[in-house]
């Protein structure tokens, strides 16, 4: 097990990648909305 | 309305009873249920009164779980009887959805209290107990019952409107009567052994005070679509 | 949500997420650097909580309104993410368990009484399966929701206290007192306020997909 370091990358990267699909996934919905 | 609420809540009691004396199939399910699980219980175990230690861990979630499984197996019915032999209409009519409520709140409470009258006693008998408290015995009975019965009537209600089978009611009821019996059991520990555990009976009423409350609030809209 | 907020968001749980394993200080009478799980577990665990609230409220709102379905596909979706919630809490819970104590499962109180909770709002989402006519299937939910303002209160702070809990002591004991140090509390506020808007943007996200599947609906009819 890496130390504080490798676990706060690991996070990040998590984290990063959760905000990005969330955010894509608001887009998505927007598409829906709008073609209504 | 001509009549008071205390009128109509008094005939939909009185109403309940007679249908459930004539029927007697709630009173015969519940008998049925409790006396096979504690029979089964006492020849298995024998009387364990005599144990302190078991007295202490295993008698009172025993009694609990008697009477949980009696209730869950004779009360779920309590609407749908209603609503298949078409009287629910005549009963919407007739009174105030809290005043049935009350009435059918007070009928299934009157059931849980004869299941525990003859569960209690015949447990005491069959496992020997020694009950250090009588009086917290019969604290917890009644206040773990009333929880029984608040959420049953609830409960029942929504499963019957919603054609659901009483498995969906036993879904339904588990969680909420889960924290309802922790504490009835403790209580029931307390009384036995006579070591005090801190204020259950109080958290207990609060939970079925609370129950009750949500009971009346909520009633009229599951009642009325 | 707008461009900003996202990015707002990412930011704040950034921060966070750096606090949480640079900043803070390390708890007494934990294993190792364990106690940093607390800034994920506790926060997470809270949310479950607040989502089950907003059901419970929506569902107010839904009964003693005009039966505004808003209001019902809130209180459900709501209740949806509330299990994603409890589940992680549940989760990181048991991680934690683990490293304290050797097993990650111990019929602790509070353990218990995540998973009777959990039991609860599946029982929510079961009762509206076995419901086929929409605003019958709003309005008893909608009862059952209401019901669990007044389960889940107990469920998560009061079975938790009774009895033996391997547990530690809340973060507010009973004397209202802090009884923990100052930089930690600060990290856990600042990540439950983060997942809390999480929750709300995941919220937000869900009640719209709803709404144009309702839409949806209604033009196929």
């Amino acid at each position: 097990m890496g130390g504080p370091e490798w676990v706060t990358a690991v996070n990040l990267i998590i984290w990063t990648g959760l905000v990005l699909w969330i955010s894509r996934l608001d887009r998505k919905i927007r598409d829906l909305e709008r073609e209504r | 309305m001509s009549s008071s609420w205390a009128a109509e809540a008094a005939a939909v009691f009185v109403k309940d009873w007679r249908c459930e004396l004539r029927t007697r199939h709630a009173v015969a399910t519940l008998a049925l249920f409790a006396l096979t699980t504690l029979l089964v219980a006492s020849l298995v175990l024998g009387p364990i009164g005599n144990d302190a230690e078991m007295s202490r861990r295993v008698v009172p979630v025993l009694v609990w779980l008697i009477v949980l499984f009696a209730a869950a197996a004779g009360l779920p019915r309590a609407f749908v009887h209603e609503e298949e032999s078409r009287t629910a209409i005549a009963l919407r009519l007739a009174a105030r959805p809290s005043a049935v409520f009350a009435g059918k709140l007070v009928h299934i409470a009157t059931l849980v209290a004869a299941i525990e009258a003859i569960v209690a006693p015949l447990a005491v008998a069959l496992f020997d107990l020694r009950v250090a408290a009588a009086a917290e015995l019969v604290a917890a009975l009644a206040a773990g019952g009333l929880a029984i019965a608040a959420a049953t009537t609830l409960l029942a209600a929504i499963v019957a409107q919603g054609r659901g089978a009483s498995t969906l009611f036993a879904v339904l009821a588990l969680p909420v009567l889960l924290p309802a019996l922790a504490l009835a059991v403790a209580a029931t520990r307390v009384a036995l052994t006579g070591v005090a555990e801190g204020n259950l009976l109080t958290l207990l009423l609060l939970y079925d005070g609370s129950v009750v409350v949500a009971g009346f609030l909520l009633f009229p809209a599951i009642w009325n679509p | 949500m707008k461009r900003l907020l996202a990015l707002s968001l990412w930011l704040w749980m950034a921060v966070v997420i750096w606090a949480a394993f640079h900043w803070a200080p390390l708890a007494a009478g934990f294993k190792g650097e364990s106690s940093r799980i607390l800034f994920f577990h506790v926060p997470v665990a809270w949310v479950s909580f607040v989502a089950f609230m907003t059901a419970g409220v929506e569902s107010v709102l839904y009964l003693a309104g005009r039966r505004d379905p808003r209001h019902d596909r809130s209180a459900a979706a709501a209740v949806e993410l509330g299990q994603v919630f409890a589940v992680l809490a549940t989760v990181t819970g048991a991680i934690w368990a683990r490293i304290m104590w050797g097993s990650y499962w111990n019929w602790d109180p509070r353990q218990s009484a995540i998973v009777v909770t959990m039991l609860y709002y599946a029982a929510y989402l079961a009762l509206r399966q076995a419901i086929a006519d929409g605003p019958s299937r709003a309005r008893l939910s909608a009862a059952y929701a209401v019901l669990g303002l007044v389960v889940s209160p107990f469920l998560y702070f009061v079975l938790p206290r009774l009895g033996f809990s391997l547990h530690p002591e809340p973060v507010i004991n009973a004397a209202g007192k802090l009884e923990v140090e100052s930089r930690m509390l600060a990290v856990l506020t600042a990540s439950s306020l983060g997942f809390t808007v999480l929750f709300y943007w995941l919220h937000a996200l869900r009640r719209r997909l709803g709404a144009v599947a309702a839409r949806r609906d209604e033009g196929v009819e």
